[in-house]
């Protein structure tokens, strides 16, 4: 596969100081994302994945290196911009879920569809569709309260792809699910992979990321193959 | 590749949903929200109403009664001090004479020492018959002048006072107690051992009410039998419009010599007032209403940052989503705007019919401006966006990553 990457870290690196204090929690970060990628990252609870992932998707700003999304140097983009790009290219989703308990499975699906420049009447039939890629077809008018662990995070799962974002980016997808759960959940990736959709997975647990075809390691702020 | 493709858009027709969903997803919540901009809404609503309503009434009862009367009298103050000059007994001619007078009339109580007043001239130990009822002369015109009037019988005339007959016009009370209640057979009363004859029985009064509490004798009769010395009030009735110009005149016509010896009591021209009462009212009630609004005010404002600060989770979710912080911001906004615009709507619901009420109690007619009840929820809606303002802008100051974390769970 010899596709222009979709992201591309050049020695990127986040500080964070509080106070006097200064954290350097992702280091000269190298990384390439090609286009229909299934890439995980594996690392113990406070070793920057989470630092890195949310520069990725353009929730945070690197404080060194330089980022490339889809060709553009992002600390060359407006904030509008930015934020634009989350709407339609980015797909994120998080370890706790982050559905919104009074609206039902379609409306939170719906939900990533605001902020974009989808036709409205586009909506459902896209909210529809991402729900039967998640096998949840049948729990499109519950609430997220009546549903299981695994099904919410299929739920956010189909408010991410909905959108069809170039990218999928999950923090600990897994870390709030049981096993059986997380395998669904496993599984699901695997599905969406060969539809080719490009994936990047961050997670503490080996075994979810044994299921990427790609794993890099990440240790007290600084990436790595795999030893 | 970076084209204005990908910019982040937020529908105005997604906006209002999603502000209203904000709002219906804890309805009570936004109820108790409202509640402040209920209140002020609703005070400010019923004192403009009230005050509208209790102005339109003081220039109906004024227009008809207060406008026309003019008092002379010639008693010092308000103490009742010493008399200074007499009023002629011939100040009714003199008044009536004057441009503008419909009908004026004289009156003075009289000292009667004592005696005491019966129906039936017996010698009652018990005094169970008798009783002290005060005496007042009067001129002839006094029954127009008070806007009085008889439920039988006549009032006396010059004649009557000229001969000094002893005729009585018995005020309504003195007539029940009396238990005299028709006159056509001549019915006596008797004041101290001199008998009257009663020629008719006083109603009502518009004006000088303590005559209806009086025995009303003609003042050539008092002046006999009790050395009334003058009279001590005159009561005049004028055409509309011209009691500013008697109150001048009257005093000249009745005191030549020193006119600003006697006591005038006039209406204040009827715009004055009016808004005199009006700003008096809507002065006090409106800074109410206007504090309890600023009150609300504040109450929104808490509650908004209370629920931003409740919702940060969701706000880092949108923004994940691709809500910029102007979205942000405008979602905040609407929804406290929209609490302000119910509380409106409602404040001005209860405002119309606290004024209604207050209407049927006091047998008024409600006058209300329906503007007002109109510009109310916008008054409302707009004390929402500036309480909205500083959580609004909160909200949108939130970084995605920040908010994404703290609202873990
Ligand atoms: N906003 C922040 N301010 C200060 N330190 C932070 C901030 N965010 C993360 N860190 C620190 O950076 C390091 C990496 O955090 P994180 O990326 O969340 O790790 P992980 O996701 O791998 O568990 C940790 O030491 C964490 O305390
Ligand atoms: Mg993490």
């Amino acid at each position: 596969m010899n596709a222009a990457p979709l992201i591309r870290l050049e020695g990127v690196g986040r500080r964070f100081r509080s106070g006097t204090i200064e954290v350097e929690a992702l280091r000269d970060a190298h990384l390439e994302i090609k286009p229909g990628e299934y890439l995980s990252i594996v690392g113990p609870s406070g070793s920057g994945k989470s630092t890195l992932l949310n520069i990725i998707a353009l929730l945070d700003r690197q404080t060194s290196g330089v980022y490339r999304f889809e060709g553009s140097v992002v600390t060359e983009l407006s904030e509008g911009y930015r934020t634009g790009l989350r709407a339609h290219r980015i797909g994120f989703v998080f370890q706790s879920f982050h559905l919104l308990a009074h609206r039902t499975v379609t409306e939170n699906v719906i939900l990533s569809m605001l902020y974009n420049r989808l036709p409205p009447k586009e909506r459902k039939p896209r909210a529809r569709a991402a729900l039967e890629r998640v096998g949840l077809s049948h729990r499109a008018d519950f609430r997220p309260g009546r549903l299981s662990g695994g099904e919410r995070q299929r739920v956010a799962i189909a408010r991410a792809i909905a959108t069809g974002p170039a990218i999928l980016i999950c923090d600990e997808p897994t870390g709030n699910l049981d096993s059986a759960s997380t395998e669904s959940v496993l599984d699901l990736f695997d599905e969406l992979r060969s539809d080719g959709l490009t994936l990047l997975v961050v997670t503490h647990d080996p075994a979810v990321s044994a299921r990427a075809e790609r794993t890099l390691q990440m240790h007290d702020g600084r990436l790595s193959e795999p030893s | 590749m970076t084209s204005a493709r990908f910019r982040a858009r937020f529908r105005l027709k997604d906006l209002l949903a999603e502000a209203l969903a904000g709002l219906f997803t804890r309805p009570g919540r936004s109820l108790l929200t409202a509640l402040g901009a209920v209140l002020g809404i609703a005070s400010l609503v019923a004192t403009l109403g009230i005050a509208e309503t209790a102005g339109a009434q003081i220039v109906t009862a004024f227009d008809e009664l207060a406008a026309t009367s003019v008092v002379v009298t010639n008693e010092r103050g308000f103490f009742g001090g010493e008399t200074r000059v007499a009023l002629p007994w011939d100040s009714e001619e003199r008044i009536a004479r004057l441009n503008g007078v419909i009908a004026a009339g004289t009156m003075a109580e009289v000292n009667l020492a004592g005696r005491l007043t019966s129906a039936v001239p017996v010698n009652d130990p018990l005094g169970l018959t008798e009783f002290q009822v005060p005496m007042i002369a009067a001129s002839p015109g006094l029954l127009a002048a008070s806007l009085g009037e008889l439920s039988s019988g006549r009032w006396f005339d010059s004649g009557h006072s000229v001969r000094a007959d002893r005729v009585a016009v018995l005020g309504n009370g003195v007539a029940q107690r009396l238990n005299v209640t028709r006159v056509d057979q001549q019915p006596v009363v008797f004041v101290g051992d001199d008998s009257y004859v009663v020629l008719g029985i006083l109603e009502d009064v518009r004006r000088q009410p303590e005559l209806l509490n009086s025995i009303i004798v003609p003042e050539g009769t008092a002046r006999e039998l009790y050395e009334l010395e003058s009279p001590t009030t005159v009561q005049i009735h004028t055409e509309i419009g011209a009691a500013s110009l008697i109150s001048t005149q009257a005093p000249i016509a009745v005191s030549p010599d020193d006119p600003g010896a006697v006591q005038v009591q006039a209406p204040l021209e009827p715009e004055e007032v009016r808004a005199d009462v009006e700003e008096d009212v809507n002065a006090l009630f409106l800074m109410l209403g206007g504090v309890s609004l600023l009150v609300g005010a504040i109450g929104i404002a808490n509650v908004t940052l209370v629920s931003v600060l409740e919702r940060v989770g969701e706000i880092g979710l949108r923004r994940a989503l691709g809500a910029g912080r102007r979205h942000i911001a405008y979602q905040f906004l609407l929804e406290s705007t929209g609490v302000g615009f119910f509380g409106g709507v409602i404040g001005a619901s209860l405002g119309v019919l606290v004024v209604v009420s207050v209407s049927a109690v006091r047998t008024w007619t409600p006058v209300m401006d329906a503007r007002i009840a109109l510009a109310a929820p916008l008054l409302g809606g707009l004390v929402g966006l500036v309480a909205g303002l500083y959580p609004a802008w909160r909200a949108s100051r939130m970084a995605p990553v920040d908010s994404l974390r703290a609202g873990m769970g």
